[in-house]
């Protein structure tokens, strides 16, 4: 083992004994969320790394992390807080309100959260499982442009959950609304012409998700998973929206999974920002999406 | 030979160390003594099933026949049948749950043990206390969580599963073992 591969394994192990632990409401998915309860007592803790990138012109790479706690109150409530951090190098594409210049940073802090999931109904259970999440969140940078902004949102959503053969084929969908309320801080030197609200903006998000996984041999599924989103502002109505879909694989041992999901964005509407040809929402979401989670049982 | 690039690596060291976690706290021989202790002998009585026969055991439990090879044994005592000893695998969150379950001659649970548990919650299943539900238990019972069987949290897919299991192999008793 060569110097540079000692490092990458010293760092991933390290990685892998920090990033919490996680099992019983493990992640089948990258971004379908899945109905199973935590148990009473039970710690869970799991850390997402999430790459976004390209927006067809210039160059966009941002890296979103996120540090998850979760324990279980009851057999069906749990709650949660969570850490999220943010790196992005973006350069050559300025889009008036959304990305006002250049930005490289490798990481940063960039927000925080605090959810709870509420089991009605358990998926091995009874017929299916219908958990509901809510989360209340603050973010400090804009993780689309990596600019200093402050986002407060509200969020929930219902998950539904069903096993078939015995629990080897898993299938969740999710139902939600998020409500933020945005305000920009000032950046000098901006180019004169160039739009940078100032002013407190709303927007209501509605997302639709599901998913399908097949426990293909022991420990391993393999499945897929589709996310849509549609944005609205009281102004102009449904500002944008977008499709995601692409492949997930997941592997759980005992004490610790590991799930990683590629989410192209397929097609997505809205304005475009000037000079863009694909047909996708490029605003504030990029071409490829790829999400790896991490949860380790204690 | 050349070196293996850290991003191959990565990903691999990700997934490969899997850690062998199978607790295996029973052997069949063990499970036989603790299933028919008065026995002194079990005669391999393996089945292998037939179409119809797993579509008649689906049909009597409501459960499906994964296996179209069972692992029995008569159990004897002087010749005399004591019961079925039935090895079963049923499905758990990341592995197969490997148990044995004792069948009364006349269609009755006589114990079951848990041979192979590899789940991260839920090693209450061995406990006799959540084991013991299921004696004297019948295919007239209704074998459904949290009304003639306790769930335990964070395993409710293995216990319903066992459930599940010990249902059908009562079925299997009645199709082919009589």
């Amino acid at each position: 083992m060569n110097k540079n591969t000692r490092f990458w394994s010293v760092l991933l192990s390290g990685a892998l004994v920090m990033s919490g632990g996680a099992v019983a409401d493990e992640g089948l998915f990258g971004y379908v969320k899945g109905a199973e309860p935590l148990p009473k007592g039970s710690w869970d803790a799991e850390q997402w790394f999430t790459w976004r990138g390209g927006k067809e012109q210039g160059s966009y790479n941002a890296l979103d992390t996120k540090t998850e706690v979760e324990y279980g109150f009851t057999d069906r409530f749990s709650g949660s807080v969570a850490f999220f951090g943010l790196g992005i190098n973006t350069s050559g594409l300025m889009i008036d309100a959304y990305l006002p210049g250049d930005k490289n940073y490798p990481w940063r802090p960039a927000g925080v959260e605090a959810a709870v999931k509420y089991n009605y109904l358990t998926p091995a259970l009874d017929d299916f499982g219908l958990a509901q999440y809510t989360s209340l969140s603050y973010f400090w940078y804009d993780v689309n442009s990596g600019f200093r902004k402050n986002v407060y949102s509200f969020e929930t959503f219902l998950i539904a959950q069903k096993y078939y053969l015995d629990g080897q084929l898993v299938v969740a969908a999710n139902l939600g609304i998020e409500a933020d309320s945005a305000t920009r801080q000032p950046i000098q030197n901006l180019p004169p012409d160039f739009e940078w609200p100032l002013t407190p903006e709303m927007e209501i998000a509605i997302t639709a998700s599901a998913g399908i996984t097949y426990r293909v041999i022991s420990n391993w599924f393999i499945g897929a998973e589709i996310f849509y989103q549609t944005e609205h502002e009281t102004v102009v109505g449904q500002e944008r929206w977008s499709l995601q879909a692409g492949p997930t694989i997941h592997y759980a041992a005992r004490d610790w999974w590991v799930t990683l999901t590629w989410m192209p964005q397929l097609v997505g509407g809205g304005t475009p920002y000037p000079g863009q040809t694909y047909n996708q929402q490029l605003i504030e979401k990029t071409s490829q999406e790829i999400r790896l989670k991490i949860g380790i049982n204690f | 030979m050349r070196p293996i690039p850290a991003f191959v690596l990565l990903p691999a060291a990700l997934v490969a160390p899997a850690p062998a976690y199978a607790a295996e706290y029973l052997t069949v021989p063990q499970a036989q003594q603790l299933l028919f202790a008065e026995a002194d002998r079990f005669v391999d009585a393996a089945v292998e099933l037939s179409d119809d026969q797993r579509k008649a055991i689906e049909d009597k439990s409501g459960v499906r026949q994964r296996w179209k090879k069972q692992a029995v044994w008569r159990a004897e005592k002087a010749g005399q049948l004591l019961g079925w000893f039935i090895v079963d695998e049923v499905v758990g969150k990341h592995e197969f749950i490997t148990y044995a379950a004792g069948l009364t001659p006349d269609g009755k649970v006589r114990g079951i043990e848990i041979l192979v548990y590899r789940e991260t919650h839920g090693y209450q299943v061995r406990n006799p206390d959540w084991r013991h539900h299921f004696e004297g238990k019948t295919l007239a019972d209704p074998f459904k969580l949290e009304q003639d069987i306790p769930n335990i949290a964070g395993a409710t897919l293995s216990c319903k599963n066992v459930t599940n299991g010990v249902k059908r192999l009562l079925a299997l008793q009645q199709v082919v073992l009589r």
